[in-house]
């Protein structure tokens, strides 16, 4: 088959834009680092315009549409990157740029999760393409609104410097702040109803794992791992004693903190630098302070980058020295950002692992780990230990209902197969349901409430032996919506006594089913609604935990959850109710 | 020596508070002020009403003993004391009785106040940077009240909430100035603190319930003051970017890279991203405002007069937030349960009577009766908040509850020609 070029063979899948690394403030040689990264390739409309994300210039508070880049054709010879060796001045005065930079990191992440998962990924949103506002406001925030399609970055003056010049920030030329708010949009996607309240953990989850996210693609970027090390030296090597894990920690995470900090603390609040400062060793889960979701959120990435770390450190023992002790630089950065892509895309998959509702953190702990012992099931680079160690210093076990590696238990029971048909159970959320519902019993999800199957995806990695394989993972949802009174008497749930007799209220439970390449229950990852005493208590503690937060008084608002949830970061809190 | 009656006089301040306490001893009348502003006056009224009401209070207090407590800076509180440049003005009148004593929360402690442009650097005590976010909130109110005069797509029932508490907002320099230099003995005080005001009243005791200082309050609180302080700087000046607004309008981000529109028209692809982020934009507009009106109404002085068997509670704007500290106080609650009279906080909006405050009142009844629970509140209806989001002020579920539960006097009853009322009890 010709293609349009008039070949037969295949059309290039991706294209080399340039980005600005981290942000505008981190400089090597007094030039702003840039990375010129892979995205898909594809032909854009003018924006740029694609299959996925449409940029659109318009800034509310000036009231002005900005002129769209134009990002040239692929087809009638090389795809050009507008914005290669451009001098920094253009980088920061050219609105085009600013569009190419959010649309290029946009799809890198976008693609970075459809790489680890093995299919497309879809937005939380309605429709394909998620739209973004480069400039959409004068104000330090930048969030993802679901009902809006959109990603909006602001822009905002600095402080004065000593001279007391200021100048103009624009989140949308941080890496971080982009690849944070896409990976809102991919995993409200992912798990829709993890925008719904329920406990701390799962409202701390979303803003954990956009920070994860940032932080981890911008690890696996070289320069980036490179400048941070020991600052663009130039040198071929690096002293040994400088890749302990406490130097490294104190060095690389340190030093990425300072920078990410320094511009974008408005609208981060500084989250990384709060993340990295926290000691371990401290059961911060049950501490007060912990229980508000921003400081939460923390949790869950400081026990990632001190695994990542680790992972580093373990990849590390495993090149030699030169001399003097010292080790090839290039090859330690190489290692650092291959640490950071892998555990990346560990992080990306155990998404699939996590119950639909009611995440907890132990929860996606196990998930973590259990995503790790399908890839190597001997543990053999210590991978397993890193993440439990290091989740443990910052309070986190794994789930209770865990084996006892503490990664997902097989579903061992038999189940009803011969009422569904394998192709089906590939792609149909109806047969799907048919399969939970034939097999209620063995599932163990009750007779109370509705159910629904929200999703049947495939995930295809490559296996150890180098074949592809092929999972399905369908994800369940059970409402059940009684009133107060009904919940204490006849479900027997402890509910907060102040709420009314007659206030309906809706309960969410539902699991993740993992299909292996035989289409054998292999995992059932669940929050049952009401199945025994630990059910109750966590829908027990969720009400209270809602009803306390005002959550059960407020209308739906998601459009305003992230923004909220973003001012809240810069200690800015909003009450509900 | 104690006083054997007090006379609480609640006037027509529209939108605003303005009380003066009149305690009456055998031989004199001592007096407190407390608040004196209002952001909107209901029609009908003539426009120097703080004038009348100075006048008022003039005439009652002339020569005797006086203390004047702002219990927050919110415009609504403190614009009567505003002074006008070489022209008379209630701020002056005021001010000319010499009022023995100005009471304020500590967030006023002009030794706090640093004159940063930029958020304080670490080191600072925690206090200097709240009262820092408190200074840059209301440049942050101007700047949002400028985007809302400039800009013509928001509806005006949206127009108006966002004016409103946008302009409450906005600091009001002669007022507080006036504040500050009216009297030779200030005190700024924090929850617990022992006041003057007992010297001046004696045989009533004063408690401060509120607000507590950065240090009482919350850990979280304690951690998130710095970041706050940048936050709310960053928001005052982030339309700086755009330059100054000139004809009502602002210089774009790229002027040399700007779309044309036809007529008023943007192209027809970008229309409903338009229309989207503008309704984006007004309600983020409002939230902000939102919150720093909230975390301005948490600074407010909350005191208990206690004289004889009757407690008399003045709260200010206080909510939740500021309430908490005193309510997880078993003495202090025990204090509370007695209380015969209750300025209704925040002009009786949902979130400034607590449900575990309101909860406390023994005196609450159904019935009428000589001890039953006494409600005043100074208020204006279509003002602040918004019904259908069950936000407007005063709140109709509060207000009937008080209605049931004690007995309420509005100020909303006032007539035309009316321009206070009086509340009195028997202190012997």
């Amino acid at each position: 088959m010709r293609n349009v070029k008039g070949t037969r063979h295949s059309l290039r899948s991706t294209r080399k834009l340039s980005i600005i690394a981290q942000d505008p403030s981190v400089k090597i040689g007094g030039r702003i680092v840039i990375a010129s990264i892979d995205v898909p390739a594809e032909e854009l409309l003018s924006g740029p315009r694609g299959y996925r994300v449409a940029v659109v210039d318009y800034d509310v508070t000036a009231n002005a549409l900005y002129q769209a880049a134009d990002l040239p054709s692929g087809l009638d010879g090389e795809y050009h990157d507008p914005f290669q060796d451009a001098p920094d001045e253009t980088l920061l005065t050219d609105p085009r740029f600013h569009a190419q930079n959010v649309y290029a990191i946009a799809m890198r992440i976008l693609a970075r999760f459809e790489f680890a998962l093995g299919r497309r990924v879809q937005w939380g949103c309605e429709g394909h393409q998620l739209n973004i506002l480069p400039h959409a406001f004068a104000e330090p925030n930048a969030f993802y609104s679901r009902d809006d399609r959109s990603l909006f970055f602001g822009y905002f003056e600095s402080f004065p410097d000593q001279q007391g010049h200021t100048r103009t920030v624009f989140s949308c030329l941080s890496h971080d702040v982009i690849a944070h708010e896409t990976t809102h949009a991919i995993l409200d996607g992912l798990r829709s109803r993890y925008l719904e309240p329920s406990s701390p953990d799962q409202g701390a989850f979303h803003e954990g794992l956009a920070d994860v996210v940032a932080l981890l693609s911008v690890f696996a970027l070289p320069d980036v791992v490179g400048a941070a090390l020991d600052g663009a030296t130039g040198a071929a090597l690096i002293d040994q004693s400088l890749l302990e894990k406490d130097k490294l920690a104190s060095s690389v995470l340190f030093r990425l903190a300072d920078e990410m900090g320094e511009e974008m603390s408005g609208v981060r609040g500084g989250a990384l630098r709060h993340s990295i400062m926290l000691p371990p060793g401290k059961d911060y889960m049950n501490d007060p302070e912990f229980q508000e979701v921003h400081n939460r959120g923390e949790l869950l990435v400081a026990g990632m980058l001190r695994s990542f770390l680790d992972i580093w450190v373990s990849r590390l023992s495993r090149i030699g020295t030169i001399v003097d002790g010292k080790k090839d630089r290039s090859l330690v950065i190489d290692e650092g950002a291959r640490a950071a892509d892998h555990l990346l895309t560990m992080a990306i998959r155990a998404i699939d692992y996590c119950p639909p509702v009611d995440l907890s953190f132990s929860d996606y702990l196990s998930a973590l780990l259990t995503v790790d012992r399908e890839v190597v099931p001997d543990d053999r680079y210590g991978y397993r230990d890193a993440l439990l160690s290091n989740f443990r210093d910052f309070g986190i076990e794994p789930s209770a209902r865990a084996d006892s590696d503490g990664s997902w238990l097989r579903c061992d029971d038999e189940m009803i197969y011969s009422r569904t048909h394998f192709d089906s159970m590939l792609r149909d959320n109806e047969e799907v349901f048919r399969f939970v519902w034939e097999n209620r019993k063995a599932l163990k999800i009750g007779d109370i409430g509705y159910i629904e199957v929200q999703s049947v995806r495939p995930s295809v990695r490559i296996a150890p032996d180098g074949f592809v394989l092929r999972e399905t993972i369908a994800e369940y949802v059970q409402v059940l919506t009684v009133t107060a009174g009904e919940l204490r008497q006849d479900f027997n749930v402890d509910v907060p006594e102040d709420i009314e007799f007659w206030r309906p209220l809706r309960l969410l439970g539902g699991g993740t089913l993992v299909f292996d390449e035989y289409g054998q229950l292999k995992y059932q990852i669940a929050n049952h609604l009401l199945k025994d005493r630990g059910d109750k208590k966590r829908q027990g503690d969720r009400l209270a935990y809602l009803w306390r937060q005002g959550f059960l008084d407020k209308k739906k608002d998601r459009a305003g959850n992230f923004s909220a949830l973003h001012l809240a970061r810069s200690g800015v809190q909003e009450r509900a109710g | 020596m104690r006083p054997s009656r007090v006379v609480i006089t609640s006037y027509q301040v529209g939108f605003g508070d303005c009380f003066l306490l009149s305690f009456e001893y055998t031989t004199e009348k001592r007096h407190v002020l407390i608040d004196f502003g209002s952001t909107g006056l209901p029609d009908g009224i003539p426009k120097n009403q703080l004038d009348l009401i100075a006048n008022n209070i003039a005439e009652r207090t002339k020569d005797q003993r006086l203390a004047v407590v702002a219990t927050h800076r919110h415009k609504d509180h403190i614009s009567g004391f505003t002074t006008k440049k070489l022209r008379p003005s209630s701020g002056k009148t005021i001010a000319d009785l010499k009022p023995e004593l100005v009471l304020q929360p500590w967030t006023e402690d002009p030794k706090l106040a640093v004159d940063a442009k930029g958020p304080l650097p670490p080191g600072f005590p925690l206090a200097a940077h709240h009262v820092s976010s408190l200074a840059a909130m209301q440049q942050a109110a101007g700047a949002i009240l400028s985007e809302v005069k400039r800009v013509r797509y928001l509806s005006p029932s949206l127009r108006q909430e966002l004016s409103f508490t946008g302009e409450n907002n906005l600091a009001n320099l002669e007022a507080v100035k006036n504040l500050m230099t009216m009297s030779a003995a200030r005190e700024y005080a924090k929850a617990g603190d022992k006041t003057a005001l007992e010297d001046l009243l004696p045989g009533v005791k004063v408690d401060i319930l509120g607000p507590p200082s950065i240090e009482q309050a919350e850990t979280i609180t304690k951690q998130r003051s710095r970041d706050q302080d940048e936050f709310w700087h960053l928001m005052a000046h982030a339309a700086a970017s755009l330059g100054p607004t000139r004809a009502q309008k602002v210089a774009p981000l790229f002027p040399g890279f700007t779309v044309e529109r036809s007529g008023a028209q943007f192209p027809i692809d970008a229309r409903w991203i338009v229309s989207q982020a503008r309704r984006l934009r007004s309600d983020q507009m409002l939230r902000l405002v939102r919150i720093l009106d909230n975390v301005l109404n948490n600074t407010s002085l909350i005191l208990l007069f206690r004289c004889g068997p009757k407690s008399l509670l003045f709260p200010g704007d206080a909510q939740i937030e500021n309430w908490s500290y005193a309510l997880s106080q078993a003495t202090v609650r025990e204090k509370l349960k007695k209380v015969d009279l209750y300025k209704v906080g925040h002009h009786g909006s949902l979130n400034a009577t607590p449900k575990s405050l309101w909860d406390l009142f023994d005196q609450k009844s159904d019935e009428d009766g000589p001890d039953r629970l006494q409600t005043l509140m100074s208020t204006m209806a279509h003002k602040h908040g918004n019904e259908e989001r069950r936000t407007e002020v005063p709140r109709q579920t509060l207000v009937q509850a008080l209605d049931r539960q004690s007995a309420l006097f509005t100020t909303q009853s006032l007539k035309e020609n009316e321009l206070f009322h009086e509340t009195s009890f028997d202190l012997s």
